[in-house]
């Protein structure tokens, strides 16, 4: 027989086609859906960002695997992928290097230094977005649609406006470059799953549990739910968290039950973020979070034995045997050992040697669970700084609109600013003549086109609303009078209280020669009565003396 | 009910290259080799030595103790020697080498035509002892200690695994095909000495045409069923197999009896009426010749002992040049370096692959992606033991249900990191039954 050249393997000799290579490739394609959607949206400089992002991740990984003498596996497309979903979690306007240190943070920092592909404790991608996040929280949250910085669709209705659910659909709204589009990531994540790369479990539990929470909370607060849980779905990149990200392989548990306790809690840790958290956002923090106790639920989770516990039949009785046995052993034992205590407990000690490795998982719970805490410690403190600035930006531009209404005429508005009267004195003097509860917090000069003061506007507040402090703006014309009320914070009683915003009564300061206005109940009969709401004093009594604060620091010279 | 199981994969099958063939019978011209070590437990006792002129079907070796089996030559002629012989398994194996005179002179056998209800448990057990029958599914347990277990009394399902369910082999359903009436009356056989149980045939349903001559052949019987399952590797591992057809579980410390159950394989049962009802004694089988790289992939009746070259000559000899031989199936199977190695018992099979993508295959970092324990039918998690196995942890190893693998080999077939998880595995399993055992 002719010689032959045959290969020894050990068992199985035929493998499956799919590679790690494959695998990742697919995701590579799973994600042009809503890559394509978002250069549409935001042209050249998101290309550049995505490329930037894919090169370094590449480049990083290559030249770290260069440098400890690694075998170079960027051929297995993992690190590709990875720069692609930090590239799609970047905003669309963000600085070139930004995207190279968060892609050097992804590559070096979370997957590398932990051991390379497989061992990373987080997603590489989101760990990279929150480091950005909390380095950079002015460029991260800088969203631009359209060419004009803009609030995310969430930042909006978490400050209380109205969003449209088709266009978030779409994808037409402000985020990152990929999170925007829900259509186009549903599209990719459908060829995953024909693909059988991803199983729908995580992803539809997640989405589930999320959309409950906010179904539940959106009735609490007497929300159109319908919409407000779609709108939640939709946005904020909840579909490529949980599409892209809360089912990668490393950083998600591996089995059955695990997948479904991870998705619950990502569903939980996502609805408490965005309704309670500091940010609009949520899904990031949370599923790195959630990454974090993957080895714990695995560990717990772990799949019973096929045939584990399974007894033979007829086995009762000879168990029965077994334990009559052991009792009988164990009195000859006792009655030895009567005499030597000493050695009698140690000799327990070893027959139960299970008791250590029980006492090591408490401990190591322990520890996971105060790592745990410490981290969403930070996170939370970490998106209460990144939302600072927007929450403080929205609060400028409410500011400004209510000054502009109480000072139609105003053709500019500017910061009060006098060498001789500072804002301090103002309330000192308010305070001296007796308007304890209020406070002044900005002054501002209402101007004409020709640049000549027309009057102020008082941004005050007064501490004894009934349910809080009440903040307004009013605008003082130079004849001292009253030309605009408009409340900036008013938690007063539905119903009562709260009338007090109504142009009805507001409308009674207004354009009055009047310098002291008080309250009545039984109808006004002069320009300085108001007539009091019905029901609510307090607010009324609160108004007036703001009004009246205000009128004195005219007259007194302020 | 469906008769199926959590997990398994679906390889492609390869049966049609020989599933349709009709059966060769083949003729051995060259020397036979006769392994005392066929089967599970004590190597055989040779009776035979140099120079010895034999007879097909004289006894040659007898069982060395209870757990052992009988070995008997398969043609006529001259014992040569007895002496070290290369096995399928890789190592050598004290044999017994026959000249074979190609004249195939038989001794004469004596049937038995009792009816059923007369045969003696005795009288079965003693005929299959006689005839060396072991299980010819592969492992080769012997079969006379399966039937003679502690608790006759509870046992209830007799099964026949006609599932094959490893790819290429056809050779029990081509037994079935052209034998179904011995097959059954070897299961009938073995019923009969338990008078407890009913017979259940399992076969998957990617053979039809088995399942429906079976019903035929076994309608209005009320003691036997046919089971239909899906087609899925590894539909015919004995604990799925048993789980798929009762509900039953055992584990790895347990034996089919303690769920009152016994398995045979569709050769075995065969053999089993061969040996009560003709006195034959176990000296051919059925064996699947098959592959890419086989020029006639058939299935071959062939006597035990003969040269795995001769086999594949008989084929049609290799089409091109295979660059992997297997011993067995292409999941469980072990790969060889020549083909001058005897068919025993348990050879199901012979398959010659012109691509081997396996041996150069470089294994990756594990991904998690978690494929290999959704398929794995033993539910263990192949992943993790095989890290344990990497570090030499036994301890973690026994604790997470290391011993409770098969073997079956589908976490290395779908593992995209190209990981030789059952290797590491079995490896483990290995090291741990031998430290048992000292």
């Amino acid at each position: 027989m002719e010689e032959m050249n045959l290969k020894i393997s050990s068992s199985p000799h035929v493998r499956s086609k799919d590679t790690t290579s494959d695998i990742m490739f697919d995701v590579l394609v799973a994600l042009m859906p809503a890559l394509g959607f978002g250069l549409y949206l935001h042209g050249w400089y998101a290309m550049l960002l995505v490329v930037v992002c894919i090169g370094s991740c590449v480049g990083f990984e290559a030249l770290y695997q260069k440098k400890m003498h690694k075998k170079i596996t960027v051929g297995d497309y993992s690190a590709a992928v990875t720069g692609l979903l930090l590239a799609l979690n970047l905003p669309p306007k963000l600085p070139i290097w930004m995207a190279i240190v968060g892609s050097a943070f992804a590559i070096i920092v979370v997957k590398q230094l932990f051991g390379g592909l497989g061992q990373n404790f987080m997603n590489p991608a989101l760990g990279a977005r929150c480091f950005l996040l909390l380095a950079f929280s002015r460029y991260m949250t800088n969203f631009v649609y359209d060419g004009v910085s803009t609030a995310t669709p969430l930042t909006i209705l978490k400050s209380g406006g109205e969003v449209s659910v088709r266009d978030m659909f779409f994808g037409y709204t402000a985020g990152t470059i990929g999170e925007t589009s829900a259509i186009a990531l549903l599209v990719g994540a459908g060829y995953l799953l024909i693909r059988r790369v991803i199983s729908p479990k995580i992803p539809l539990v997640y989405i589930g549990t999320f959309a409950a929470c906010i179904a539940i909370y959106g009735v609490t607060k007497n929300y159109d739910v319908l919409e407000y849980t779609a709108a939640h779905v939709c946005g904020g990149g909840l579909m490529l968290g949980a599409w892209f990200m809360a089912t990668d392989y490393v950083t998600s548990p591996i089995t059955s039950t695990g997948k479904v306790i991870y998705a619950v809690l990502l569903g939980l840790l996502t609805f408490v973020l965005r309704i309670f958290g500091g940010s609009a956002e949520g899904v990031s923090y949370a599923i790195i979070i959630s990454n974090l106790l993957v080895p714990l639920i695995e560990s717990v989770t772990a799949p019973k034995a096929f045939g584990a516990g399974a007894k033979p039949i007829g086995a009762v009785e000879d168990s029965n045997d077994h334990k009559q046995k052991k009792n009988e052993t164990s009195d000859t034992e006792t009655e030895a050992s009567d005499e030597k205590n000493g050695e009698a407990s140690s000799e327990e000690t070893e027959k139960n040697p299970k008791k250590k490795p029980d006492i090591k998982g408490v401990v190591i719970a322990i520890v996971a669970i105060g790592v745990i805490t410490i981290v969403m410690g930070a996170a939370l403190g970490a998106v209460h700084d990144i939302t600072k600035e927007p929450i403080a930006e929205a609060e400028a531009k409410a500011k400004e609109d209510a000054y502009k209404e109480v000072f139609a005429d105003a053709a500019t508005i500017e910061v009060f600013a006098d060498d001789n009267i500072s804002i301090d004195q103002v309330n000192e003097a308010i305070n001296k003549r007796g308007f304890t509860d209020v406070y002044v917090d900005e002054l501002n000069v209402a101007k004409n086109e020709s640049d000549e003061a027309l009057g102020l506007i008082f941004l005050v507040t007064n501490s004894s609303g009934y349910g809080g402090d009440l903040q307004m703006a009013v605008g003082v014309t130079i004849e001292k009078r009253i030309c605009g009320v408009k409340f900036l914070k008013i938690s007063e009683t539905a119903g009562l209280g709260m009338e007090a915003q109504k142009p009805e009564f507001l409308e009674q300061f207004i354009d009055k020669p009047v310098g002291v206005f008080t309250y009545t109940k039984t109808g006004s009969t002069s320009d300085s009565e108001i007539d009091a709401l019905s029901g609510a004093t307090i607010t009324t009594s609160a108004v007036v003396d703001t009004i009246n604060a205000v009128l004195s620091c005219i007259k007194g010279g302020y | 009910m469906k008769h199926t199981f959590k997990g398994g994969i679906h390889p492609y099958e390869g049966k049609e290259l020989t599933m349709d063939k009709d059966v060769i019978e083949y003729l051995p011209k060259g020397d036979m080799v006769y392994p005392l070590s066929q089967h599970i437990g004590a190597p055989a006792k040779p009776l035979v030595k140099k120079g010895d002129h034999v007879l097909a079907g004289q006894l040659i070796a007898e069982a060395a103790g209870f757990v052992s089996a009988n070995i008997h030559a398969s043609v006529s002629g001259t014992v040569k020697a007895v002496e070290q012989r290369l096995v399928s398994s890789g190592s050598k194996v004290n044999s017994i080498i026959i000249e074979n005179d190609n004249q195939y002179e038989t001794i004469e056998f004596t049937p038995n035509k009792k009816p059923l209800n007369e045969l003696t448990r005795e009288e079965v057990i003693e005929a299959v002892k006689a005839a060396g029958i072991v299980g010819m599914g592969g492992a080769g347990f012997p079969t006379h200690v399966k039937l003679s277990p502690k608790n006759i009394d509870q046992i209830d399902r007799i099964i026949i695994n006609a599932s094959e369910c490893e790819p290429y082999l056809t050779s029990d359903y081509r037994r079935i095909i052209d034998e179904a009436d011995k097959v059954i009356e070897g299961l009938r056989i073995v019923l009969a000495i338990f008078p407890g149980a009913k017979g259940i045939i399992a076969v998957e349903d990617n053979k039809p045409e088995a399942i429906r001559l079976l019903r035929e052949k076994l309608a209005g019987d009320t003691d036997i069923s046919v089971n239909s399952m899906p087609t899925k590797y590894p539909e015919g591992a004995e604990r799925q197999l048993i789980y798929a057809n009762t509900g039953r579980y055992i584990n790895s410390k347990m034996l089919p009896a303690d769920a009152g159950c016994i398995v045979h394989n569709v050769d075995t049962a065969y053999a089993i009426c061969e040996a009560v009802r003709e006195g034959r004694p176990l000296m051919e089988r059925l064996v699947t010749v098959s592959g890419d790289a086989i020029k006639n992939p058939c299935n071959i009746r062939m006597k035990i002992g003969t040269n795995y070259g001769e086999l594949i000559e008989c084929a049609g000899g290799f089409e091109g040049t295979p660059a992997k031989l297997i011993a067995g199936g292409p999941m469980m199977g072990k790969a060889i370096y020549t083909t001058d190695i005897p068919a025993t018992k348990s050879s199901s099979a012979i398959l010659a692959l012109s691509e081997d993508a396996v041996a150069e295959m470089e294994p990756s970092a594990c991904i998690r992606c978690g494929r290999c324990v959704s398929v794995c039918p033993g539910r263990v998690m192949p992943n993790k033991l095989a890290t344990m196995a990497n570090r030499n942890d036994i301890d973690g190893f026994i604790k997470n249900n290391g011993m409770e693998c098969c073997e079956c080999g589908c976490c290395s077939y779908v593992c995209p990191a190209r990981r030789h998880l059952t290797q590491m595995i079995a490896g483990t399993r290995k090291l741990v039954l031998a430290n048992r055992k000292k």
